[in-house]
């Protein structure tokens, strides 16, 4: 296979798997968290790429610590969710660009960890990737009814019975697998456009929990590949084409809805009983 | 090189001293506007505008040079700003719309950026910024920059702060909540063109996000908050020059002095928060009896931390 | 005491952009006069109170604050006018002591420019004391019960020496002593020439605090003195069908037969 053909398996891989873990990023509104990931992130990859090992693998190691640090600093009650996700952003970033300063000799190009390299992306990171997405796949359909339940009514789902903490445990690992998945496509600064986008444009055009799951990774898969495919024919780099594309998704996504005068207001996907947020 | 020299002596060089100037100015603007930041929960729509300056940053510089990099970066900030205004009344929810402005602005700097000679280095400028190498006619436009935010901040500061208590009940009194986040939203969009050019866009939320957190954590004191922000802004930026001078020349790494500051920033963060955990701590050993912190000792430890994240104050 | 009604409205409709509204509103409130506002949920109690701050659209008839119609209304309406909202949804963690908290109600009075001075201090303590607050002056809001931080809105509302004390249903929730303060505090602002209007469920709390009743639902269905108001048949018509508490049972009202 080709760089090329490789580069469009992976664009596809990449884009439906954080497109499909990007619905429950977007519906459970944690995209600044993610975006901290994807930031925090940078000093692992950078480490991982100076060692030579799997740049994922050096920021799922990273991601993990991170996550930890965000729950720490979120549960203070003068600080909260977002000063933790913006401390780590910054401080994981600032940290990554020390690293990078201070290692000579680096084998991978800065720009490569930042705004991904889909043209040289491995065999390892496509099957980590699909790995990662099969693995979404399987977790949702096994408990998708509880994941869509305590999104939508957090607090009828504790009166239910439900313990919130392993739902919310799942799908923060499911986005950390995510962005780590993502970063040889579109590197640490891209990767929240192909977590947010697709499924913000789902959201748009579709009614119902099942159907942003569905949609936003066909979205994501086609944003990749019009990306890879754009950035030949236009000679500009690969992982801000994926972007802008997934991006073109989401307007176009806002101007059907504007036209079908659907209620795009501020209201939630109507579900109104976990009997209808059935998804298996 | 002794701790004086990288401390004091390394600012009388020309280049250290304005970047201490510029820095110094920066900080107390951004700790003031970062209490707001922290008080009304804006921290992604800050990173968001972060994002959104660069490719103004990129166009101004292909333009005009570096002359061009502030005119382009506040073009970017307003436009930036509107859109997630329009984005925001057309129901989007408000982080879904602040991820994709970010990121659609951002690959369209890094096209631009991508298309110039040095594609490395001027990427790395942009991001992590050129603290160090600010020509002498640059400071007066960005110190201008930074005390306009700074004015309009403190022209509406009360209301700003009734607006971030009770946003009911600053309506109910007769103040314009639009008015009051077009001037807010405006001052943050000032403080980042303001700093992008300088700290670089990727860690100007560092900028607007920590004095203010750690203010938070040093005081209960509304009014105190915004100089102990500005003071611990102030010195971080001081000593975080200092740190990148005496690992550059001193041990010969060629460090981003954005970076370095931000690090510094993050370590005093910490500071912070270890020694009101400690405070805390002691203050409970002697009042036994009041509420523990963290509201409830009876919940496992992972479910208030894991659902903590969720977002939406 | 002036003659002037402090609010006077006419064949007045407030409506909210969606539709839903009040109208047929007929009322005159004098200085010190209190006035309970009545109805059923829905009925558009708080769309009337917001509608006289200006928060709702005026659809119909006319509104005069202090004596004052039209374009010069905005100003006089927020010299004039203070409102105290049904519930709060305030975080507790906000670094701000109660003093500052009642401060904020001066803020109108000082514009953009001005910062408080000596009398806006006198004018606070002059509201926690009337509320009976003024030794947790410094006290962070968060760590108040909710009576305290109810009692410490109103002081908010207080503060700017208002001539109309808006009410949204300040009752709910309260207990026995806490309810007990706040009548006193009504009855002495009436004593000062203060206008009251209060929304409210309690019907036995209107009687005892209040001179007349405004019934609605949805429309005026009612105005006057409170003992020609409250009587059966009026209450009857404005909340056919809805379950009322009155001297301590519930009853359920039921709806006309061809009436």
């Amino acid at each position: 296979m080709g760089y090329f053909e490789r580069a469009l398996v992976a664009a596809v891989v990449i884009g439906a798997g954080a497109g499909f873990v990007g619905a429950l990023v977007v519906l459970r509104r944690r995209t600044f968290f993610a975006q901290a990931l994807t930031h925090g992130t940078y000093p692992g990859a950078v480490a991982a790429a100076a060692l030579g090992v799997s740049v994922p693998a050096g920021a799922a190691v990273a991601s993990v610590a991170l996550v930890a640090v965000m729950a720490g600093i979120a549960r203070i009650r003068r600080q909260g969710a977002q000063v933790a996700a913006g401390i780590v952003l910054t401080g994981g970033f600032a940290a990554g660009a020390l690293l990078q300063a201070m290692i000579p000799g680096l084998p991978v190009q800065a720009e490569s960890l930042l705004v991904g390299s889909i043209l040289t992306v491995s065999d390892a990171d496509i099957v980590l990737a699909a790995s990662v997405a099969l693995i979404s796949f399987a977790a949702v359909a096994l408990v998708g009814k509880e994941v869509a339940f305590s999104t939508f009514d957090p607090a009828g789902f504790r009166a239910a019975g439900y313990r919130e903490w392993p739902v919310e445990l799942l799908v923060l690992a499911l986005t950390a697998a995510s962005v780590v998945s993502s970063l040889p496509a579109v590197g640490a600064i891209l990767a929240i456009a192909l977590i947010a986008a697709p499924a913000a444009a789902a959201r748009l055009v579709v009614g119902s929990f099942r159907g942003v799951l569905l949609a936003a990774p066909v979205i994501g898969a086609a944003a990749g590949v019009i990306g890879v495919l754009a950035s030949r024919a236009l000679a500009v780099a690969a992982g801000p084409a994926i972007a802008l594309a997934a991006t073109a998704f989401f307007l176009l996504a806002l101007g059907i809805s504007k036209l079908r005068g659907l209620p795009w207001k501020r209201v939630d996907i109507p579900v109104e009983t976990a009997e209808d947020a059935r998804i298996a | 090189m002794s701790l004086s020299d990288a401390l004091f002596t390394a600012f009388s060089i020309p280049f250290m001293g304005r970047a201490l100037l510029v820095m110094l100015v920066l900080a107390v603007v951004a700790g003031v506007v970062g209490v707001l930041v922290n008080l009304r929960g804006l921290e992604f729509i800050s990173d968001g505008l972060t994002h959104a300056v660069f490719p103004g940053l990129a166009i101004g510089l292909v333009l005009g040079g570096t002359a061009g990099l502030v005119p382009g970066a506040t073009i970017a900030a307003l436009a930036g700003a509107l859109a997630l205004t329009w984005l925001d009344r057309a129901g989007i929810t408000p982080d879904a719309a602040i991820a994709i402005v970010l990121t659609a602005t951002f690959s369209v700097g890094v096209i631009v950026v991508s298309k110039s000679d040095d594609y490395a280095g001027a990427l790395e400028a942009l991001l992590f910024g050129r603290v160090l190498t600010i020509p002498p006619d640059e400071v007066a436009p960005l110190v201008v920059v930074s005390l306009i935010a700074l004015a309009a901040t403190a022209l509406t500061l009360k209301q700003q702060l009734f607006r971030a208590f009770d946003a009911r009940g600053s309506r109910a009194s007769g103040n314009s909540a639009l008015a009051l986040d077009l001037v807010l939203n405006g001052a943050i969009a000032l403080v980042v063109v303001a700093a992008a050019s300088t700290i670089g866009t990727l860690l100007v939320l560092a900028l607007l996000i920590v004095p203010g957190a750690a203010a938070r954590l040093a005081t209960r004191r509304l009014w105190w908050l915004f100089p102990v922000a500005a003071l611990f802004a102030a010195v971080g930026s001081w000593l975080g020059l200092a740190a990148g001078f005496a690992l550059s020349v001193g041990a010969g790494f060629d460090l981003p002095a954005g970076a370095t500051i931000v690090g510094v920033f993050v370590v005093g963060y910490a500071v912070v928060l270890a020694a009101s955990w400690l405070v805390q701590r002691a203050r409970a050993r002697r009042n036994p009896d009041t509420r523990p912190p963290s509201g409830g000792a009876a919940r496992p430890a992972v479910a208030p931390a894991v659902g903590a994240l969720g977002e939406g104050r | 005491m002036t003659d002037s009604p402090v609010l006077r409205l006419v064949d007045t409709a407030f409506t909210h952009p969606g539709g839903a509204g009040v109208g047929g509103l007929r009322l005159d409130i004098a200085p010190g006069e209190a006035v309970a506002l009545i109805g059923p949920n829905g009925a558009g109690k708080s769309t009337l109170l917001k509608g006289i701050l200006g928060l709702v659209p005026r659809t119909a008839g006319t509104l005069e604050i202090g004596g004052v119609t039209g374009d010069a209304q905005a100003h006089a309406r927020h010299g004039i006018v203070s409102f105290l909202p049904q519930s709060a949804d305030l975080d507790p963690d906000f670094p701000i002591s109660l003093g500052q908290v009642v401060m904020q109600g001066r803020y109108r009075g000082l514009g953009l420019l001005r910062w408080p001075g000596r009398a806006d201090r006198a004018a606070v303590r002059r509201a926690l004391t009337s509320v009976g607050l003024e030794s947790l002056r410094s006290r962070p809001f968060g760590e108040l019960s909710g009576g305290q931080r109810q009692r410490g809105l109103l002081a908010r509302a207080l503060a700017s020496d208002p001539r109309l004390l808006l009410l949204d249903e300040p009752f709910n929730g309260l207990d026995q002593p806490n309810r007990d303060a706040l009548v006193d505090t009504i009855r002495s602002l009436k004593r000062d020439g203060v206008a009251v209007l209060v929304s409210t469920h309690d019907l036995e709390l209107a009687r005892l605090v209040c001179d007349s009743v405004l019934l609605v639902n949805r429309t005026q269905v009612t105005y006057g003195p409170v003992d020609d108001v409250l009587t059966l048949g009026n209450i009857q018509q404005c909340f056919e069908g809805v379950e009322v508490e009155i001297d301590e049972h519930t009853l359920v009202v039921p709806g006309h037969e061809g009436h």
